[in-house]
């Protein structure tokens, strides 16, 4: 195991210096450093004498071999450096949006995961009846309809009209639960349509295996053959599933943090691209990249914790 | 100030007292009650508080505040806007001056103007562990020089250095220097150089701007955050607020600074203005309020939303709100009057246009053919549309450069070209005779295409983009839209490589001269002047015109060039704004103002009030959770039942095969493996 | 030479040519399928499932209203080009919003008479567009996107996905693989993929590239054929220590035989579904993507400018829910019928569930 973890560590850095070769020069063949220049001074027309100024203190006049290698080292050494739109330190700004962002996208991840494999449970053990047919229905009912229609419908009624929780903002320590609570419950319903559908088509997979046959030829009832084989057995897919989520995890979710005030991390890689802060952009793929890594091991042991058909070697 | 490219509500933020008193958050309901605090909203985290930098309205609302100039507006007078001193002790002595300037390798005497400035004695910075002993230091002249000198520091960026790059003796070559510097990565000294800016060897309080031809507007520069005394990227200042607290995407707060001048509420104003309550407070102490509340809200919905619930003090009328805030009469609704909630209006110094590139060889150029296809869709282009579908019916069609309340505004003048006629009979007739008779052209028998660049990436936008579109085709002609990222669209502008743009300019300062420059040939790209117009009539005049102090001359001359750009029609001269504030009654002395940034300080509040309306209007409704979670509970029934059933028949006979029940189930043989 | 095809694109007769062409591709490999004994058994199940022939008969109805949309001509040089929607749905232009069949608009400070009072069937939205016509017009984007992204994108996944599976199992299995560079390779580049961000390559693919319709089928199949890959190899993963792989192996079958005739029939319920769940988060992608301001163009009728356009709707007093419910609605029955038929072909091609 621990080789094997060893072996995909090392494994990361060859995609760790890819993923930055690649968003280095997609960056480069979508901005020139010019163009990046003009935005991040301020708003009148920059005479090119400040264009010139901006790219030589931002380094970007360098041939891009001497800045890809620069900026490679500084990166394996958790250097970001500082926006080049806000002069920020990019740490301190990772700092301060990580835990909101953290907060809030971990209990949608725990809650989301739980009610969508209940439901899936609960669409599985009533398959082919009106219940089923029902979840089915209102999965795609909800995989219909987009993210902003929720988080307005949610504040309006939570918030406007019932005023049982405040329609946005942000409070540390304690208070924080105040203003968690309605982005949680619309991040949760959000997710649930598709989610649903796809666990439900892993269980009823798992269900027309030998095994199944197997238990409920022992006489074990439904409830069992459920939750004690197909529900261990679907927990693969189920896990490949939600890896992809692990970054957003601690980088925040854009339109929820956007509608309700939450300082998080979710708007930063957006904003420094539509900004072209290519510091900020570069530091986020970087965090992103070992995040998604760290993930895809954490997967693969729990594939072997899971099943024991799988041994990492 | 500040081009904005088809921002259609004003750009992201809007200002300290029309947009961007926008919201607060929640806050804990017990505390901080009847506080005198206000409540505003910025729509981002502003890009810099560096007054050298900033050069938005709403960053200005920030910035204003912790920095005073040498002038400041006075707050209730808006006919005309009157300055006032703030850090300054006189008004400015203009003297004509003599000075010897080298032109093609010899020595010239020439005359230009020297301006002679004093500040208030005892003036002070903000206490900060920046300064010996934490205590704020006395500010000096010096200290306006050095916000002189930092403009022309190029690392610095500052966004008007062109402004005065080309007056003040001496500055040219100070920049030039500079750069020089950089490139060779030795520091910047901004404590001396610039032979136009002189310290009084005997007086620390004075100092004189030379300048090498008169410049008037100089007087509206010193009321810009530009000139004021600062210490570069740090934020301490000497103004009526001081920076308290700065969470990132969170708030800003201020607080009222202990070491601030002394300064009162105006004792008076226009008529008018004592029977709208704006001088109860008259003689007061600045600032009112003890603590102003920037929160950062970046979406419309939740911001408004936050407003009826009474935590937030202001926020503006817009197309999405527009039913709910007013009625059919253009009036404030009843709704919205029985919350206490309080309209006002003002038009906004400001212009939207679109200009056609002059160097474009279908629309530019001032030949007889071009100028009339511009002047054909200058008329077919109805600004009425835009103000009712963009801005509600609230702003004024533009007939020429200058807007309401600036001087050389004429209310009377109707530009020949923008009368629009839904039948579009003259423009019709102008397209003919400019060759291109139903917008087919001649020579070719095609039809004319002509492109917009734009940056419609919004709902919003591309409302827009479909609106010119159906205007430019019931002319005749074919529009193709291009939409890119603002920086490509910029880019773009700059090089010249368009036909046809929409764009905006907002005040610097109320003089026309900040208006009519954009058309100036000189000014042309990369100055302000985007659709690079260059008549040399025009040119003569407005040189003329930039000297001369207001009076019957200075209206002709205005009048004169009026008439040139109506003719050539390098723009179509789209509207003026009028900015509609919400703001609740208990915020009080609220009078917008179109050019000054710092009004925030005549505000006071009601904090009783607020927090007592809160309270009522925000009471929990448990209710119909209640009722949800009985109907959740009902439709679990049959779900119930079927459990049941499921296990009555498991128990009737112990067979695992339920097939007629669940029809995916697998069968128990005839599996084809 | 993408400048050229775009020319060519560009061409009326070219663009008749290819609707014909997509519908006459489709309709023979339905049919070439059918001849096949694993489908033609799938095909006899689902003429039986009635639920399921009601859903493709509203897919179908979808895909009628994109081939009308695609087929158009010009009156005469210089009137546009219209399509046989455009001739039948078209309505005049009025100024701002309306109510379904009102006769004057809506949220205007002074409401004004349409020019067609009550022929707006589902009312106009802000430029005074019919927003039925509108939302007609929005089939053919969303098909286009969900559909032929879609195409391009699962043969993709699923080859590279049995592949990465595969190259998983190298270490407990002795079977050589054909070229273990090629498997590194494949790793490498899904892994490098998969950890960047979606936004900044669809940016950068979109910019490289230039907008239109097609190139974002191509970026959007760039960013999203990961998904499936994963779920494929994690799938591939799970089977190849199943018993019929070992039995197939033991009677000798090769590599690619196991991979493709054993392993592949296997995955196919978890890849239908799968696929039509990302079918539908193409089709609902186009909304985020034009929230985002890199969407279809304005011109271009589609949902997700539509959807879009609800940010600021819902946001008015009172609210303008007909452009947000008509595109939602169109968007619903399409993803509907489109995931119970998923699930019947699922269910029909198990072939588990088949009995003889």
């Amino acid at each position: 195991m621990l080789r094997y973890v060893l072996r995909r560590i090392a494994y990361a850095v060859p995609i760790l210096v890819g993923v930055s070769l690649l968003t280095f020069f997609l960056f480069y063949a979508v901005y020139t450093p010019e163009q990046m220049a003009r935005k991040n001074l301020s708003t009148k027309n920059p005479t090119p004498a400040q264009i010139e100024e901006w790219v030589k203190e931002h380094g970007y006049d360098k041939s891009r071999s001497e800045q890809f290698s620069k900026h490679m080292k500084e990166l394996l050494l958790l250097r970001f450096g500082k926006s080049d739109a806000t002069k920020q330190d990019i740490w301190e700004r990772i700092r301060a949006g990580v835990g909101p962002s953290s907060y809030i996208a971990s209990l949608i991840f725990v809650c989301s995961i739980i009610t969508s494999i209940s439901l899936a449970l609960v669409a599985a053990y009533f398959r082919g009846t009106y219940l089923d047919l029902w979840i089915t229905f209102l999965c795609v009912l909800m995989m219909s309809i987009v993210y902003m229609v929720y988080i307005i419908a949610g504040q309006y009624v939570f918030g406007k009209i019932l005023k049982l929780s405040p329609l946005g903002g942000w409070r540390g320590g304690l208070d924080a639960a105040r203003f968690v609570i309605l982005p949680m419950i619309i991040g949760v319903i959000y997710g649930l349509g598709s989610t649903v559908r796809l666990y439900r088509t892993f269980m009823l997979d798992e269900m027309n295996q030998d095994y199944v046959r197997t238990a409920r030829a022992k006489g074990i009832g439904e409830r069992g053959v459920l939750l004690r084989h197909v529900l261990k057995n679907a927990a693969i897919p189920i896990l490949t599933s939600s890896v992809a989520v692990i970054p957003s995890l601690l980088l925040g979710s854009l339109l929820l943090e956007q509608f309700f005030g939450i300082p998080g991390l979710g708007s930063l890689t957006v904003d420094a691209i539509n900004s072209q802060d290519f510091a900020v952009v570069r530091a986020m793929v970087f965090l992103g990249t070992v995040l998604y890594i760290v993930g895809l091991i954490l997967t693969d042991i729990s594939y072997a914790l899971v099943d024991p058909r799988v041994r990492l070697e | 100030m500040d081009a904005a490219p088809l921002c259609i509500r004003r750009g992201a933020a809007g200002d300290g007292d029309r947009r961007a008193e926008r919201v607060r958050q929640q806050p804990l309901r017990a505390r901080r009650n009847g506080a005198p605090v206000l409540y505003f909203a910025q729509g981002d985290d502003p890009k810099t508080l560096d007054p050298s930098v900033t050069y938005t309205v709403s960053e200005a609302a920030i910035t204003d505040l912790i920095y005073p100039s040498y002038f400041q507006y006075h707050y209730l007078k808006r006919d005309p806007y009157v300055l006032e001193l703030a850090l300054g002790a006189v008004e400015p002595k203009r003297e004509p001056y003599c000075y010897t300037a080298t032109e093609k390798g010899k020595a010239v005497q020439k005359t230009g103007e020297s301006w002679t400035f004093r500040i208030k004695p005892g003036l002070r910075f903000q206490d900060d562990p920046c300064f010996p002993g934490g205590k704020g230091r006395e500010i000096t002249a010096a200290d306006f020089l050095y916000s002189f000198r930092r403009l022309a520091d190029p690392s610095v960026h500052c966004p008007i250095l062109s402004f005065v790059e080309d007056k003040i003796i001496g500055m040219k070559e100070y920049v030039a220097a500079n750069t020089e510097k950089i490139k060779k990565k030795q520091k910047v000294d901004l404590r001396s150089g610039v032979e136009g800016l002189q310290l009084d060897p005997k007086d620390p309080l004075a100092f004189r701007v030379l300048l090498n031809q008169p410049y008037p507007q100089l007087r509206y520069l010193m009321a810009m955050h530009f000139t004021t005394p600062q210490l570069a990227r740090h934020p301490v200042g000497s103004g009526a607020y001081m920076m308290e607290e700065y969470k990132s995407k969170q708030r800003i707060v201020l607080t009222a600074n202990p070491n601030r001048r002394e300064e009162f509420y105006p004792t008076e104003g226009e008529p008018g203005d004592r029977q709208a309550g704006l001088l109860r407070d008259a003689g007061k102490r600045l600032p009112l309020a003890e603590k102003v509340v920037f929160n950062i809200i970046r979406e419309g919905v939740t911001g408004w939303n936050l407003f009826l619930q009474g935590y937030q003090d202001a926020w503006s009328v817009t197309p999405e709100n527009y039913q709910q805030v007013m009625s059919r009469a253009g009036q404030l609704s009843p709704e919205m009057q029985k919350r206490g909630v309080q309209l006002s209006q003002e038009v906004s110094a400001n212009i939207y246009y679109f200009a056609f590139n002059m160097k474009d060889s279908v629309v530019g150029g001032l030949s007889e053919k071009n100028k009339k296809l511009r002047q054909a869709i200058s008329l077919a282009i109805d600004a009425q549309a835009f103000i009712d579908l963009f801005s509600q019916g609230n702003g004024q069609p533009a007939e020429f450069l200058i807007p309401p309340g600036i001087y050389g505004y004429d209310p009377n003048y109707r530009n020949p070209y923008r009368r629009y006629d839904p039948k579009l009979t003259r423009a019709k007739e102008l397209l003919a005779e400019a060759g291109y008779p139903g917008g087919i052209e001649k020579k070719t028998g095609e039809r004319l295409t002509l492109f917009f660049d734009n940056t419609a990436t919004t709902a919003a936008g591309r409302q827009l983009v479909g609106l010119v579109t159906k205007q430019i085709q019931a002319l005749g002609l074919r529009l193709e839209s291009r939409s890119a990222r603002s920086n490509v669209f910029q880019d773009r502008v700059d090089k010249g490589q368009f036909q046809f743009i929409r764009y905006g300019w907002f005040a610097d300062y109320p003089d026309p001269e900040n208006f009519v420059f954009l058309l100036y040939g000189p000014n042309k790209r990369p100055g302000p002047n985007a659709s690079g117009y260059d008549n040399p009539r025009y040119n003569r005049l407005f040189e003329q015109m930039r000297a001369l102090e207001d009076g019957p001359k200075r209206l002709e001359v205005i009048r004169q060039m009026r008439d040139i750009a109506a003719e050539d029609a390098p723009w179509v001269f789209l509207q003026h704004d009028v900015d509609l504030a919400l703001t609740y009654d208990w915020l009080n002395n609220v009078k917008p103002h179109p050019v000054a940034n710092d009004t925030t300080k005549y505000r006071g509040v009601d904090g009783e009030r607020r927090a007592q309306l809160q309270r009522a209007w925000n009471q929990p409704n448990f209710w119909p959770l209640l009722g949800a979670l009985a109907l959740l509970l009902a439709g679990s029934v049959p779900a119930a039942a079927v459990v049941r059933a499921r296990g009555q028949r498991r128990a009737r006979r112990a067979a695992p095969v339920a097939a007629s029940a669940n029809a995916s189930t697998p069968p128990s043989k005839g599996e084809g493996r | 030479m993408w400048a050229w095809l775009g020319a060519v694109l560009q061409n009326d007769w070219a663009q008749n040519g290819i609707a014909v062409l997509v519908v006459v591709a489709l309709l023979w490999a339905i049919v070439r399928a059918g001849r096949e004994p694993l489908w033609a058994e799938a095909y006899r199940r689902l003429r039986r499932n009635r639920v399921a022939m009601i859903s493709l008969a509203v897919v179908s109805l979808y895909g009628i209203i994109a081939v009308a949309d695609s087929i158009g001509w010009r009156d005469d040089k210089n009137a546009p080009r219209k399509t046989i929607i455009d001739r039948v749905f078209e309505r005049p232009q009025e100024r701002y919003y309306s109510y379904p069949l009102a006769a004057t608009t809506f949220g205007e400070p002074k409401p004004r008479p349409l020019l067609a009072p009550g022929k707006h069937l589902l009312g106009t939205d802000s430029v005074g567009d019919d927003i039925f016509y509108r939302t007609l017009k929005g089939c053919r984007t969303a098909l286009i996107i969900g559909g032929f992204t879609s195409l391009l994108v699962t043969p993709l996944a699923l080859l590279f996905g049995l592949r990465a599976g595969d190259f998983g199992k190298r270490v407990v299995d002795v079977i050589p693989s054909v070229s273990p560079v090629v498997d590194y390779v494949i790793e490498f580049v899904y892994t490098l993929q998969a950890s960047s961000p979606e936004i900044l390559l669809l940016n950068a693919l979109l910019l490289v590239l230039g907008p239109g319709l097609l190139n974002l089928c191509l970026a959007l199949g760039i960013t999203s054929w990961v998904g499936l890959c994963r779920l494929t190899r994690g799938e591939t993963l799970k089977h190849r220590d199943r018993e019929y792989v070992r039995a197939a192996r033991a009677l000798g079958a090769s590599h690619s035989r196991i991979l493709l005739r054993h392993i592949l029939p296997n995955l196919m319920p978890v890849v239908i579904i799968s696929v039509t769940l990302s079918f539908s988060g193409l089709v609902l992608s186009e909304a985020i993507l034009s929230y985002l301001g890199i969407g279809v163009e304005p011109g271009v009728g589609s949902w997700g400018n539509m959807i879009d356009s609800a940010r600021l709707e819902l946001a008015r007093e009172p609210i303008i829910w007909w452009n947000l419910a008509s595109a939602s609605t169109a968007l619903f029955i399409l993803v509907l019928a489109f995931n119970i038929f998923g699930d019947a072909l699922r269910d029909a091609i198990d072939p588990r569930l088949r009995s003889s």
